[in-house]
């Protein structure tokens, strides 16, 4: 090992794969070795069993989808409505100087805590989950994107204007292209947070979900079920993450060239 | 008919973080007629970059004025294509969409666009890379593309700004032939600085010493050479005495600097 040395994508899946061996290595021991008791953690076998059990006999797959549609629902939301904002308040600093205080404010707001008042607000069906990831991603959205357009490089613009660029060009040609990977990035980010944010959700007031069923198992002390549930989680977490990569590096081929 | 007019321009740097505001340059005059090409030479931080910012519209002068054929600059344009000190490729576009960047900034058809950006691709000599991204191009052939991009599209005057500074010396003498060649055959009004003599001499048709800081202008040599040059021209005697007086005209503002550190 030597800084920065990179590895071959074969060593990288290897060691990428041997934490999970020893993942699952350390937790077998603890649990099939009798270490942990059974009411506090399920052992392997029994979360693959109980897993089975919840996706062929007690319809988790619809639980999955309802999760799945909420949280890419209220992220499109945001996004739609964050992105444009972002790159407004981005290249034009008065624009910026009138929102970002409140943006920034708005930002540190826990979007769980508005869950009880949402509820009262929007009853608990499905606009209240919406709103739920709506909260908690818009602001984040908006003032990263913010930051990234405002950071574009300023020879870049520069060079724009002498080519004879206006200022609707510099925006369409120069600020947005700069910063759209970065942005893609962004959005990538703040998915993986609007995944927490309705798992909350689905904790308080909801019939269904992957978060509905945690609580559920909780009631009947089904270890096996909370975790295969929180497992499903990151698995879809990590897809997501890996089907964001790709299309980031399909859409932007130049910035591995 | 192209002339720039540079009249009693100044620039003063305001003061920062109790810092004493930066004079980077006294008032300044210089005429630039058609086709003239025009090399400006001077020591590091006197001012040289400031001056072609403040012609490309990118800064403006705390006193005076430029005027391009008579009208005033007042901001960036197209009529004066900038070539910077710095890489400054768009690098999500490949070298034919840089060179035509301006051009469908115009509305040119893509068609139209491919033509005259593959022409420039000729000329500059990067046939075979139209459709690298910037990232994939050495120093000296991004430097090529930023020419090309800029006179792609066609300004009135051509502002380069130490292009070649960051190259080797075997590329930069290529390159600085490469760009004499366009300006003999083509006929440009090009404003080229640079703090390399030897630079400003074969290129030029004139050379501007400008003095360390505050920069201005103190002494402005005729190069009376004969065109089309070549590289060998720079061992003849014409050059060399040329040579040696911008050596001392140079050495003294250089010694000022230093003094002054
Ligand atoms: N934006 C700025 N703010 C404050 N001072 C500046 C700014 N830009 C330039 N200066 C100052 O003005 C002076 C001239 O700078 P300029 O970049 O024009 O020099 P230069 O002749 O191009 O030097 P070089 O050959 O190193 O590129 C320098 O002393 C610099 O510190
Ligand atoms: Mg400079």
């Amino acid at each position: 090992m030597r800084p920065l040395d990179p590895v071959t994508s074969k060593q990288r899946v290897a060691y990428g794969l041997a934490f999970f061996v020893l993942f699952v290595a350390l937790w077998s021991w603890a649990t099939l070795g009798g270490h942990v008791s059974k009411t506090f953690l399920a052992n392997p076998l029994t979360m693959v069993q109980e897993g089975f059990d919840l996706l062929t006999k007690q319809g988790f797959v619809y639980d999955i989808g309802m999760t799945i549609w909420r949280v890419v629902g209220g992220f499109a939301l945001a996004a739609i409505i964050a992105v444009p904002l972002g790159v407004l308040m981005g290249a034009y600093k008065p624009i910026e100087a009138f929102l970002e205080p409140f943006v920034s404010f708005a930002r540190y707001l826990p979007a769980s805590a508005f869950i009880p008042l949402l509820i009262l607000w929007a009853g608990i069906g499905e606009l209240q989950k919406l709103l739920v990831i709506f909260i908690g991603s818009v602001f984040q959205v908006i003032l990263m994107v913010a930051v990234t357009v405002g950071a574009t490089r300023r020879d870049l613009v520069e060079a724009a204007y002498t080519l004879g660029a206006g200022d609707r060009g510099i925006i369409r040609r120069v600020l947005l292209p700069s910063s759209a990977p970065e942005i893609a990035e962004i959005l990538r980010l703040v998915l993986g947070w609007a995944w927490t944010y309705v798992i909350v959700a689905e904790l308080i007031g909801s019939s269904s979900g992957i978060g509905h069923m945690i609580t559920d198992s909780q009631a009947l002390l089904n270890t096996g079920q909370i975790i295969f549930g929180i497992i499903v989680i990151g698995l879809i977490g990590l897809l997501s993450d890996f089907l964001f990569k790709a299309f980031n590096a399909w859409l932007f081929p130049w910035r591995l060239a | 008919m192209t002339i720039l007019k540079i009249e009693q321009v100044s620039r003063t740097f305001p003061a920062r973080h109790g810092n004493a505001p930066t004079r980077a340059l006294e008032p300044t005059d210089l005429i630039i007629g058609n086709n003239d090409f025009v090399t400006i030479l001077g020591p590091s931080g006197c001012g040289k970059s400031t001056l072609l910012r403040i012609v490309a519209g990118l800064d403006r002068p705390t006193s005076g004025r430029v005027t391009l054929d008579g009208r005033a600059v007042t901001g960036p344009g197209a009529d004066r294509g900038m070539v910077f000190q710095s890489y400054t490729l768009f690098p999500w576009l490949t070298v034919r969409e840089n060179i035509a960047f301006g051009l469908r900034e115009r509305g040119v058809s893509e068609a139209e666009r491919n033509e005259i950006a593959d022409g420039f691709i000729r000329q500059v000599g990067l046939s075979g890379f139209e459709n690298h991204w910037p990232k994939q191009l050495s120093g000296g052939m991004q430097q090529r593309t930023a020419i090309a991009r800029a006179l792609a599209n066609d300004p009135k005057i051509l502002l380069l700004d130490e292009p070649f500074g960051a190259l080797d010396n075997q590329t930069r003498a290529l390159m600085q032939e490469m760009l004499l060649s366009i300006w003999e055959r083509d006929q440009k009004t090009v404003l080229f600085v640079t703090h390399d003599i030897e630079e400003a001499i074969f290129l030029g048709s004139r050379v501007i010493v400008m003095s360390a800081r505050p920069g201005r202008i103190k002494a402005e040599i005729n190069v009376d050479l004969p065109h089309p040059r070549s590289y060998k021209i720079k061992t003849t005697p014409e050059f060399v005495q040329l040579k040696e007086r911008l050596v001392e005209e140079i050495r003294t503002e250089a010694l000022k600097v230093a003094e002054h550190a």
